[in-house]
């Protein structure tokens, strides 16, 4: 078949009428280095990058390269990056930024990434890339400068939204833009109303099978590739998950989402250890968590849910601290409480008074001490984040707090006051998200999460690309509580913490129950009985298993096909 | 292109537009900038405009370039240059739009007394693109003898191997062509087009299955639809840009020759 060929006749007009004018002619030192230009701009194969020839600071990985390569190549620059979390998808985001802005077809970008991860995306990019990124701090630097990184809260409001609004960017880049899955926030309408032209979603959680979430991302990337809204949700219905039968949608997916398991990319991951320490209640402890439990058996605990017997038997497996925060919360919520709440609360309160060692922390005591080495500890609550601190100070050990809430420069400096200077680091959950802590290789669990994946994201802190030594992981579940029911069920039955991430993705999304949270509300909260309750968990363990054969059958499947 | 040519790069840049490098070390330069160079790299129509109303001195800007962060002394602050970078860019631009079209001569050394006959050539410096979702650029360069219809390829590497003045040089003239600057630019792109007709273009037909199976995707989630819409319409278009396949010639530069029997 012939190809349309083109002929630019520009420059023809204008060499005529210079040659009509006597001149003007060129000087022959730049005529000679716009050919030099033009040799070093050309790409003479259609394949293969450019970028990585002129990155000397840089040793891509291979699953990192074909990453870049793919989406040069294939995908017209519109794709999710899905990578199992530290596989180095900044180091993929950054290959393809350079290589378009080498080709010359990227100049104007904008990164938005988590608060805390602005200072490093803008240090890696200009360390390892040569990539001028400059951290956002004042507002003209959305116009003046070309590769900008701030975060998307920053970002989304005035003044600085409208100024962004009003420039026409080459390439966006998202970090955890899994975030992005809900169509109704303000993030998502942010992203969606930025002029762009190349852009890259960046999430270690892959769209979940959920239909809904598979078009607003994919809008996003190229409205309206899906049909419109509705037409799209009449033929899918919305909270379907029926996404794997869809060959079609399937094929879409692919042809936006890249993603690389541990196991695809090669590379030899230092192992995993995991340890899970019983930890005995002392009487009074006991009691208090007795006291907790009773409540849901109490007719009319005023306004409280399941769900607050529930985090109070869990606060109990944590702190004294936590659970006497959560109560007076409780207390100052009701504007006018009545004496029988008052009453209870006090009682509670008592309770929490008459505690007067904390097991666990008595536990990870002796473990830092046997440790010697750093250690990040991981809780849920903040109030057994300050205890803890408080704790380990009485014996000499230096800690730093992490939260979620932390300013940036503030998560940067507690980052290099934990490597420098302190032996431990305190995270609570929403602190565990966007910070690298691959130097350490210890992982204490105060309390243990009920979502696995955010347990995943925990242990992704440290376990991931530059980790020289083996990981170990060390879970503290206390006996005959909620807790030692949760490890059970979620760390034990399904062997949660022997997979790698990649599995555990896949078959959390392939479990067609919704939210692991709400199940466990319903088993701990709502059975009648210890035989219910057991029943409930046998339940949801062998359809946990039995996601888990259908994905192996079908990888066999799979395999056998191709 | 690694840093240290895009340095030198620079300096001749630089040189070649009459610019002065006012201060210079490892790793970085300080250039101050022409009045024309101004207009061109630094962007500001507002103030050459308002300058050239009011009539006041013009003080075009100094530009200091680091090419080497790690080689340059911590006190300099400047713009950093990489491969890549749109400043770069910007310079690479600026050397194509400065020297697109040039007229030189053959600075021959003939003993002094006898006058020498200098033949109009054009040359053309070409770029190729072929384009689907994938782009691969050639590189051609092609001389053309105006009077005898001769056609030579790398005619811009014979260049450099010559000595070539903007001025005709003493004792020399020049023949008048027989075939005109514009139809030779014709059969320049004639050549050219030939030559691509003659290539396999398999590339070009895989592009088309590609961009063939995309549209089946994109028909199948709006093939219920009666009324396809605006999005549709413009998902299609969007398809098309990204896989018709089509090769470009475009222009780099080029211009009259004049030279010597003896130097092609």
């Amino acid at each position: 078949m012939t190809v349309q060929i083109g002929f630019d006749s520009a420059w023809q007009d204008e060499f005529l009428k210079r040659i009509d004018d006597d001149g003007p002619w060129g000087n022959w030192e730049l005529y000679k280095l716009a050919v030099e230009v033009e040799n070093h701009t050309t790409i003479p194969e259609f394949e293969g990058l450019q970028a990585p020839k002129h990155l000397p600071n840089l040793t891509p990985l291979p699953h990192q390269l074909e990453v870049a390569k793919q989406v040069v190549e294939s995908m017209n620059g519109k794709a999710i990056l899905a990578d199992e979390v530290g596989l180095g998808k900044t180091i993929e985001a950054g290959l393809i930024l350079k290589e378009y802005m080498i080709r010359g077809l990227v100049k104007k970008v904008l990164i938005l990434v988590p608060a805390s991860l602005v200072s490093q995306w803008a240090m890696e990019l200009n360390s390892k890339f040569f990539i001028p990124a400059v951290a956002q701090r004042k507002s003209y630097v959305w116009e003046q400068c070309d590769v900008v990184v701030s975060s998307i809260d920053t970002a989304k409001r005035n003044p600085h939204r409208d100024i962004i609004y009003s420039l026409d960017y080459d390439l966006i880049i998202i970090d955890e833009a899994h975030k992005l899955k809900n169509n109704k926030t303000r993030n998502y309408e942010f992203v969606q109303n930025l002029k762009k032209k190349f852009c890259l979603l960046l999430t270690a959680t892959p769209i979940q099978n959920r239909i809904s979430e598979i078009f607003n991302l994919v809008s996003l990337l190229k409205p309206g590739h899906l049909g419109n809204e509705s037409a799209f949700y009449e033929n899918y219905k919305k909270d379907s998950r029926s996404l794997n039968d869809d060959a079609h949608l399937k094929e879409l997916v692919n042809k936006v989402m890249i993603r690389n398991r541990r196991a695809d990319t090669g590379i030899e991951w230092t192992k995993r250890h995991v340890e899970t320490i019983p930890i005995e209640f002392s009487q009074a402890e006991r009691e208090l968590y007795e006291a907790v439990t009773e409540l849901r058996s109490e007719e009319n605990w005023m306004g409280s849910s399941q769900f607050s017997v529930m985090t109070l038997q869990r606060e109990a497996c944590s702190s004294r601290e936590a659970v006497y925060f959560t109560l007076q919360n409780m207390l100052k919520r009701q504007e006018q409480p009545p004496i029988a709440f008052q009453d209870q609360i006090q009682y509670l309160i008592k309770k929490v008074e008459a505690v007067q060692q904390n097991s666990k922390a008595q536990k990870a005591l002796e473990l830092i001490q046997k440790i010697n080495d750093k250690v990040i500890i991981f809780t849920e609550y903040r109030a057994t984040q300050m205890y803890l601190q408080w704790f380990l100070k009485q014996y000499g050990i230096t800690s730093v707090p992490f939260r979620g809430g932390f300013k940036r420069g503030k998560k940067d400096w507690m980052r290099e006051l934990f490597q420098k200077n302190a032996q431990v680091l305190i995270a609570t959950e929403a602190g565990g998200e966007g910070i690298n802590l691959q130097f350490c290789n210890h992982i204490i669990n105060f309390d243990l999460p009920w979502n696995p994946m955010r347990l995943e994201q925990r242990i992704g802190r440290i376990h991931r690309l530059g980790q020289e030594k083996d990981v170990m992981i060390y879970n503290f579940a206390t006996k005959k509580t909620v807790e030692e029911h949760i490890m059970k069920l979620l760390y034990e039955k399904i062997h949660l913490f022997e997979k790698v991430i990649g599995d555990l993705d896949d078959i959390l999304t392939r479990l067609e129950f919704g939210s692991i949270d709400d199940h466990l509300v319903d088993i701990f909260g709502k059975s009648a009985s210890e035989g219910e309750m057991r029943i409930k968990m046998e339940n949801l363990t062998s359809m946990i298993q039995f996601a888990e054969d259908l994905k192996e059958g079908e990888l066999n499947a799979a395999t056998g096909n191709s | 292109m690694q840093q240290q040519e895009i340095h030198k790069f620079l300096e001749r840049y630089f040189h070649a537009n009459g610019c002065e490098i006012i201060d210079r070390g490892p790793g970085y330069m300080t250039v101050q900038l022409t009045i024309d160079l101004d207009k061109e790299l630094m962007n500001r129509p507002f103030y050459w405009h308002y300058l050239e109303k009011t009539g006041g001195i013009p003080n075009p800007m100094q530009m200091t370039l680091i090419t080497n962060q790690q080689l340059s002394p911590p006190h300099i602050k400047g713009e950093v240059i990489h491969f890549g970078s749109p400043r770069l860019h910007q310079i690479f631009d600026s050397a194509r739009n400065l020297a697109g079209y040039i007229r030189l001569y053959e600075n021959h050394r003939q003993a002094p007394g006898k006058q020498v006959p200098l033949r109009p050539w054009l040359g053309m410096n070409i770029r190729v693109s072929y384009q689907c979702d994938r782009k691969r650029d050639v590189f051609k360069s092609i001389g053309l003898q105006l009077i005898n219809g001769q056609m030579v390829e790398s005619f811009h590497d014979r260049l450099l191997g010559m000595s070539l003045t903007p001025k005709i040089p003493d004792y020399s003239f020049t023949l008048s062509p027989l075939i005109m600057p514009g139809s030779g630019v014709y059969r320049v792109a004639n050549f050219i087009k030939a030559e691509i007709e003659q290539e396999d273009h398999i590339w070009a037909d895989e592009a088309r299955k590609r961009w063939q199976k995309d549209l089946s995707l994109l028909e199948h989630f709006y093939e219920e639809a009666e009324e396809k819409g605006e999005s549709y319409e413009n998902e299609k278009t969007a398809l098309q840009e990204q896989y018709e396949p089509k090769v470009n010639i475009s222009i780099i530069n080029g211009g009259l020759f004049y030279l010597t029997d003896s130097a092609v």
